[in-house]
C-alpha cells in the first residue's frame, strides 16, 4: 500500500512490512493525523526496525487554509484577524509580527506608550504559549496533572487579554499605528497581580518536573540537536538556543523597546529535550522581568495611537465630532490605504522562534504577495534528524519539544 | 531523587554528550548551571557554554559559526530612538540589520562582485533593506560563497519563497526570494532570482538543509521546479491535487472546480476570477 492511499483515520496503524534480509525486518507505521500526541493533525509515517526508528516522514497540510492567498485579497487592515488564526495559542505575537511589517512598509512608528504595551502583551502571550507547550508536552510524556496546572495559570493571562481587548483566544489586539482603545482601568493591577502569583506557580512546575526521575529519563539525552545541525536546519527559538547558539532577535536585532529592557537569554549545553525544557522555563522567568520593567517605564499618560492621516484609522472621538475625520474614517474602512511600493521582511522573536512576514507591495491597497514564515513549520523539519535511531516511544517527546501548533505549520 | 536515577539512565541509553549533565542543572540558579543566564549579550558565547571538559571534542569543534566573543565581530548599537508621536524615516529605526545602504560599501555585494562579476543584475534598497537580484545560473555559487566566507557568514536561510510577477511584468514570471541571515554579523540579505515558467531553479538543498521543505512548499504553491532537489513533492496540498498551484496569480481565489454545496441545487458560482482572460 502506498503512502498516499493509506487510510487517514487510524491513530497508530501498520502500513507496510518488508523483509530486508534474513534477520532484519522493517515495519512502516502510520501515526496520526488524529493521534492525540501530535498536537493537532500531524501525520508521521515511521519506518521501524524493531523499536528503533529508521526514518520519519512528517506529512502536514491537513489544516491548510490558504492564509497567504487570502492575504492577497484582503486590505492591509483587514488581514490582522487572520494572523490570530495561524498560531492560535499566541495570537498577540502574530498580530505584532504582521503589524510591524505593515508599519515598516508604510514608514510609520507607533507611539512610545503603545510600544510598551505591545511588549507587555507580547511577553504575556509568550508565557501563555509556553504554558500550553509545557502542559501538552508533559501530558504526552505522562505527567497528566501538569496540563491542569498550566492551563490554570494560562486562564489568568487570558483574563488579562479579555480585559484589554474583549477576546481571549483570537484577540485581534494590535492595530496599525498602535491601539485604538485605551488601557482599561484596573488592567495594570491585574498584570501586577499576575506577576505576583506566577513565580510561585512556576515553582510548582519545577518541583513536579525538574527533578522527577521519570521526566529526566524521558527527556535527558533524547533528541539531541548539535549546533551546526541546528543552523543547517534553520532552527530558531528555543530549539536553537537549546543547542547553545546565542541568537535571540530581541537581543540581536531589537525591535519595539526591547533594547531598553534588561533580560537574559538562556542557552542549553546539550541540545536535548531536557535542555529545551529548561530554556523555555527560564524564558518565562525572563518574560516576567521584561513585563516588570515595562510596567515601571511605561508612561501612564500619552497617546496610544499614531496620529497619521495616511495609514492609521482616525480616533473614534474625533470621527464623531469632525467632518474631516469622519470622511477619513469612511475612506479608510471602505477603500483602505495604498501602501508604498516596495518589499519588506520583518522578523520578530515569537514564542516558538523567528516569525517573519514578507510583504511585496505594488502600491495598491492589498499586498501583492504576503508571505508568513512561521517558526514551527521550519522547526518541524528537524524531526527526522532527531528521530533517527531513537526509540518509538520517544517520538511523542520529540514532537512535543519542537513546540508546534498545526494551524501555524499549515497556515 | 534525581541523583539516584541518573546513573542508571546514563548507563543505558544516554549518548556521550549528555553524560556530563551535572545534577545541579536541575535548579537553574545554582552554581555550575549550564542555563545560567548571561548578563552581557556580547559576553555570552556558545563556546563558553559548551566548554565542559569531559565532552567529546567533536561537539565543540563542529560549531562552525562565528562566536559572539570573537573580537572582530561588530557590535550593533541599539538603533531605536523612538520618542513620541512622529513619523520618522524607518531607515533610521532599523539601521544595522541589513548593512550599509550603499552598493560600494556593503560587504556582501562587494564580495559577490569580486567573485562573480556577472552575477548581479540589480541592487535595490527599500527602507533599510537590501535586495540583490542575481542571475539564476550563479545562485548556488553565490550562496555557497556567502555561507563560507568567514567575514560574511550567511549561515542561515530564514526564508525561501516566490512571488508571481504575472501582473507586473512580462518576463521572467517568478521571483524566487531568499532571505539570508548572518548570526555572526546580525545582518540580513535578500537574494532574488528571476525564474521563467518552464525554467528550473537551482536547488539550494545541498548548501542549506532548511531549504528542503521551503522549496517543496514553493513547488507546491507556484509550480516552480527546483533542479537537484532530492524529494520534490507537494508539501501542504495533497499529493493527488490536480488543480494546479494556488499562489499563482491566475489561480482563482475559490479554485477552478465547481463544487456542489449540500443544500443548494446549483453549484456555488465562482464570483471572483483572477485569470488573465
Amino acid at each position: 500500500m502506498s503512502m498516499t492511499e493509506a487510510p487517514h483515520t487510524g491513530t497508530l496503524q501498520i502500513e507496510d512490512e518488508r523483509q530486508i534480509s534474513d534477520t532484519r525486518r522493517e515495519l512502516v507505521l502510520n501515526m496520526g493525523p488524529q493521534h492525540p500526541s501530535t498536537h493537532g493533525v500531524l501525520r508521521v509515517v515511521l519506518t521501524l526496525e524493531g523499536e528503533t526508528i529508521v526514518s520519519t516522514d512528517p506529512i502536514i497540510g491537513y489544516l491548510h487554509r490558504g492564509v497567504e492567498k487570502i492575504g492577497e485579497t484582503r486590505r492591509y487592515s483587514q488581514f490582522t484577524p487572520w494572523t490570530d488564526r495561524t498560531d492560535y495559542v499566541a495570537a498577540p505575537l502574530n498580530n505584532l509580527g504582521y503589524i510591524l511589517t505593515v508599519e515598516k512598509l508604510c514608514g510609520i512608528v507607533a507611539p512610545e506608550r503603545a510600544q510598551y504595551w505591545r511588549v507587555i502583551m507580547a511577553e504575556l502571550s509568550r508565557i501563555a504559549s509556553h504554558l500550553v507547550w509545557l502542559g501538552t508536552h508533559a501530558l504526552d510524556i505522562g505527567a497528566l496533572s501538569m496540563s491542569l496546572y498550566c492551563f490554570r495559570e494560562r486562564e489568568l493571562i487570558l483574563d488579562i487579554f479579555e480585559k484589554f481587548c474583549g477576546a481571549r483566544l483570537t484577540t485581534n489586539m494590535m492595530e496599525i499605528g498602535g491601539f485604538s482603545r485605551g488601557i482599561p482601568p484596573g488592567l495594570v493591577e491585574q498584570v501586577e497581580s499576575f506577576l505576583q502569583i506566577f513565580p510561585e506557580k512556576q515553582q510548582e512546575y519545577v518541583d513536579l518536573l525538574s527533578a522527577n526521575p521519570i521526566w529526566i529519563a524521558r527527556t535527558r539525552g533524547v533528541g539531541i540537536i548539535e549546533p551546526d545541525a541546528a543552523l543547517d536546519y534553520g532552527l530558531t527559538g528555543a530549539c536553537l538556543r537549546g543547542s547553545g547558539i546565542n541568537y535571540d532577535i530581541r537581543k540581536a536585532q531589537p525591535y519595539l523597546v526591547y533594547d531598553r529592557m534588561d533580560f537574559d537569554v538562556p542557552l542549553g549545553t546539550h541540545g536535548d529535550v531536557y535542555d529545551r525544557y529548561l530554556v523555555r522555563m527560564e524564558e518565562m522567568r525572563q518574560a516576567l522581568r521584561i513585563i516588570r520593567q515595562c510596567l515601571d517605564q511605561v508612561p501612564s499618560d500619552g497617546p496610544l495611537m499614531l496620529n497619521d492621516s495616511n495609514y492609521v484609522i482616525p480616533p473614534h472621538d474625533t470621527v464623531l465630532r469632525t467632518a474631516e475625520d469622519m470622511q477619513r474614517h469612511f475612506v479608510w474602512v471602505i477603500k483602505g490605504f495604498n501602501a508604498p511600493k516596495g518589499e519588506v521582511y520583518v522578523a520578530i522573536e515569537h514564542a516558538k522562534g523567528e516569525l517573519g512576514h514578507y510583504i511585496y507591495s505594488d502600491g495598491t491597497a492589498n499586498p501583492y504577495r504576503l508571505r508568513i514564515r512561521t517558526p514551527d513549520f521550519v522547526n518541524l523539519q528537524v524531526l527526522p534528524y532527531m528521530a533517527q535511531g531513537s526509540m518509538l516511544a520517544d517520538v511523542v517527546a520529540l514532537i512535543g519539544t519542537i513546540d508546534i501548533v498545526l494551524g501555524s505549520v499549515d497556515r | 531523587m534525581s541523583q539516584d536515577s541518573d546513573p542508571n539512565r546514563k548507563d543505558q541509553q544516554t549518548p556521550p554528550e549528555a553524560t556530563s549533565a551535572p545534577a545541579e542543572k536541575l535548579t537553574p540558579a545554582a552554581d555550575g548551571d549550564p542555563i545560567q543566564p548571561k548578563d552581557d549579550w556580547a559576553a555570552a558565547s556558545p563556546a563558553s557554554e559548551i566548554s565542559t571538559a569531559d565532552e567529546p571534542q567533536s561537539y565543540r569543534s563542529r560549531l562552525g559559526l562565528a562566536l559572539a566573543s570573537d573580537p572582530d565581530v561588530p557590535t550593533v548599537e541599539p538603533a531605536h530612538d523612538q520618542t513620541g508621536v512622529q513619523v520618522i524615516d524607518s531607515a533610521l529605526v532599523y539601521t544595522g540589520y541589513w548593512g550599509p545602504l550603499d552598493e560600494s560599501m556593503h560587504p556582501a555585494i562587494i564580495a559577490i562582485r569580486n567573485h562573480f562579476p556577472d552575477a548581479i543584475e540589480e541592487v535595490a534598497f527599500f527602507r533599510d533593506e537590501v535586495t540583490v537580484r542575481i542571475r539564476a545560473r550563479f545562485l548556488q555559487d553565490v550562496a555557497l560563497m556567502l555561507r563560507d566566507q568567514p567575514e560574511l557568514a550567511y549561515r542561515v536561510v530564514s526564508d525561501l519563497t516566490a512571488v508571481d510577477m504575472l501582473n507586473l511584468r512580462a518576463t521572467p514570471r517568478f521571483d524566487v526570494v531568499i532571505q539570508l541571515l548572518s548570526i555572526r554579523n546580525r545582518q540580513r540579505l535578500r537574494l532574488k532570482v528571476g525564474i521563467d515558467e518552464q525554467q528550473p531553479c537551482p536547488s539550494l538543498t545541498g548548501i542549506y538543509k532548511v531549504t528542503n521543505w521551503l522549496e517543496r512548499e514553493c513547488y507546491d504553491m507556484f509550480g516552480i521546479t527546483f533542479e537537484g532537489h532530492p524529494d520534490l513533492r507537494r508539501m501542504l496540498l495533497p499529493e493527488d491535487w490536480d488543480e494546479g498551484h494556488p499562489l499563482r496569480k491566475d489561480y482563482p481565489i475559490r479554485g477552478f472546480k465547481q463544487y456542489v454545496q449540500p443544500g443548494f441545487e446549483n453549484p456555488a458560482p465562482r464570483v471572483r476570477d483572477y485569470r488573465r482572460d
